[in-house]
């Protein structure tokens, strides 16, 4: 069993600033405590850049930094969706991006020595559908959930776009960074007491709270 | 404010088309005509300048087939016709509107408001004359004069930009325009630790085109269009994000808050992070290709297999790749 101390150090690899702002805010919102976060920050260009430097970054952490664990988020894009019959034992759908990054995770850690005191550094894995925005909009607007979204792929008619839910948060479909910024840690502010709300509607980052809880777990 | 451009035997571009965005990113190896783009409509802003000549029928011109550029425009230009063509082989100064009529002097106006830039960092660091109604240069020369009339008489204009500049390059705390005894203006950025002043002599060449950046994005009389080009130069990947945001500012004024008509920006580049940035938006990427001695532009917007590309790669990484088109030529032993 993996030692984590009290206070954990985290690393978020994320697409921008303004996601890993927002991320920073739903993860000590679950873990309900303060994190420590390591930087410099970690980047990503989008899918499916995340997949590839993965394990560079598994490594990096595990023997040059003192974290705890990694959040890797990323958007579901048109990509299927991760249902909860993938976290059945051994099962592994290639086309999911959860089951992908939680591959990549289980192959790089298996090889790994231990390092710094501990075995392994741990991971929690989320998938905003179809986009960070859509989470932004959770308790603000009904219609956007991930399974309203789900049942659109199914019915190969789309309740929304990934544009249409940028103009919903943003007002524009071009956000400046800092006004990007701004709309997120704004809108994930209605989550900082509770995430149950989030987490009922969109699963995906139910699996991202659920890792974050084990580990605190793990941490008892 | 332009809508397209058509050229025929225009260096290059032999025979190219290209409907013009608020803003264009326009990728492609080097001499695909990205420049001869730029320089076209320069030349369309140089001879508009002149008294208009009497139209030349091709019959009675000296040269057949030589190069001509035919531009279209906007709303609420869209019924006029701007063509430059050549007389002789040596005469390439012919501007032929039609119709020319009420709409040419507004049309006029705006296309003398067009400009082009490539930023050259010793120019914009250089001391200027502090005047009124200062100008950029192509090279960004005239900086200091610009921001320290920015400062005078847009006080709310330069403090924005400044913030700006402070929020993207957070080791900054202040600019400051320098008004010697000579009537010369110097630019310095104060460094938050410590306060220390740093003359643009001294700054980063990537913190000097930024700030040109800004300069053109906060000009409270921004030009009708703004050319520029390498805007990824001497910048770190991770502010690539930040440069576009500037420019956008530009091209797309409403989604700041700014209400003023829009400025329409081309722009090119060569990095591929920059191009990542643009996925959501592929119709603003113009792929110029150069095939044998002939180059043409298509828009990324136009591949049909595009959201398929992208579940498996970034844009950059596909650009690279050489599947979206836009790369050098290799020689075939």
């Amino acid at each position: 069993m993996t030692d984590v101390r009290a206070g954990l150090k985290l690393a978020i690899i994320s697409e921008s600033p303004a996601d890993e702002a927002a991320l920073k805010v739903l993860v000590e919102a679950v873990l309900r405590e303060r994190v420590t976060w390591v930087t410099p920050t970690l980047r990503a260009r989008g899918w499916p850049s995340v997949a590839q430097v993965l394990p560079a970054v598994i490594r990096h952490l595990h023997f040059n930094t003192d974290a705890d664990g990694i959040v890797v988020v990323v958007d579901s894009d048109d990509s299927l969706v991760h249902t909860s019959a993938h976290d059945a034992p051994g099962y592994y759908h290639p086309h999911c991006r959860i089951c992908q990054l939680r591959g990549v995770y289980r192959q790089t850690v298996k090889k790994l020595p231990a390092a710094r005191g501990r075995d392994r550094i741990l991971r929690a894995v989320g998938v905003a559908v179809p986009a960070v925005e859509a989470w932004y909009l959770c308790g603000r607007d009904e219609r956007v959930t991930e399974e309203v979204w789900t049942k659109g792929q199914e019915s190969g008619v789309m309740p929304y776009t990934r544009g249409e839910l940028k103009w919903r948060v943003y007002g524009t479909d071009r956000p400046s960074l800092a006004h990007e910024t701004r709309c997120a840690l704004e809108e994930v502010a209605r989550h900082r007491k509770d995430t149950r709300r989030l987490e009922n509607d969109f699963p995906g980052f139910a699996s991202l709270a659920k890792d974050l809880r084990e580990w605190r777990q793990i941490n008892r | 404010m332009i809508a397209s451009v058509a050229f025929r035997n225009f260096k290059a571009l032999r025979n190219a088309h290209l409907e013009l965005a608020p803003f264009n990113l326009v990728i492609g190896p080097n001499g695909s005509g990205k420049t001869s783009l730029i320089d076209a409509l320069m030349r369309l802003r140089s001879l508009a300048k002149l008294p208009l000549r009497d139209p030349v029928p091709e019959a009675e011109r000296d040269i057949h087939d030589g190069p001509e550029v035919t531009f279209h425009f906007i709303p609420p230009h869209e019924a006029s016709e701007a063509v430059i063509g050549c007389v002789s082989d040596t005469q390439c100064d012919l501007l032929q509107v039609d119709p020319v009529g009420k709409d040419w002097p507004g049309l006029r106006t705006r296309l003398q408001g067009m400009r082009s830039y490539v930023f050259d960092h010793h120019a914009i660091a250089a001391r200027s004359a502090a005047r009124e109604g200062a100008e950029l240069t192509t090279t960004g020369g005239n900086l200091a004069a610009v921001l320290a009339t920015l400062r005078k008489n847009h006080p709310e204009e330069f403090a924005a930009l400044s913030a700006e500049l402070m929020r993207i390059l957070p080791e900054y705390r202040e600019v400051d325009c320098e008004i010697g005894k000579d009537g010369m203006v110097g630019l310095v950025l104060v460094l938050r630790e410590g306060g220390e002043r740093i003359p643009a002599d001294n700054v980063s060449q990537g913190t000097l085109y930024l700030l040109t950046m800004l300069a053109l994005a906060f000009d409270a009389t921004p030009p009708s269009v703004v050319c520029i080009e390498e805007i990824d130069r001497g910048f770190h990947p991770r502010l690539l994000r930040d440069v576009r945001d500037v420019l956008y500012r530009l091209s797309h004024p409403a989604g700041f808050g700014i209400k003023r008509e829009p400025v329409q920006v081309i722009a090119t580049t060569h990095s591929p992070y920059l191009l990542d940035l643009f996925r959501d938006h592929p119709e603003e990427i113009v792929i110029s290709e150069k095939i044998g001695a002939a180059a043409t532009f298509s828009r990324l917007a136009e591949r049909g297999d595009l959201k398929e590309l992208l579940e498996e790669g970034t844009l950059g990484d596909m650009w690279f790749t050489g599947i979206l088109g836009g790369v050098p030529e290799e020689k075939n032993d």
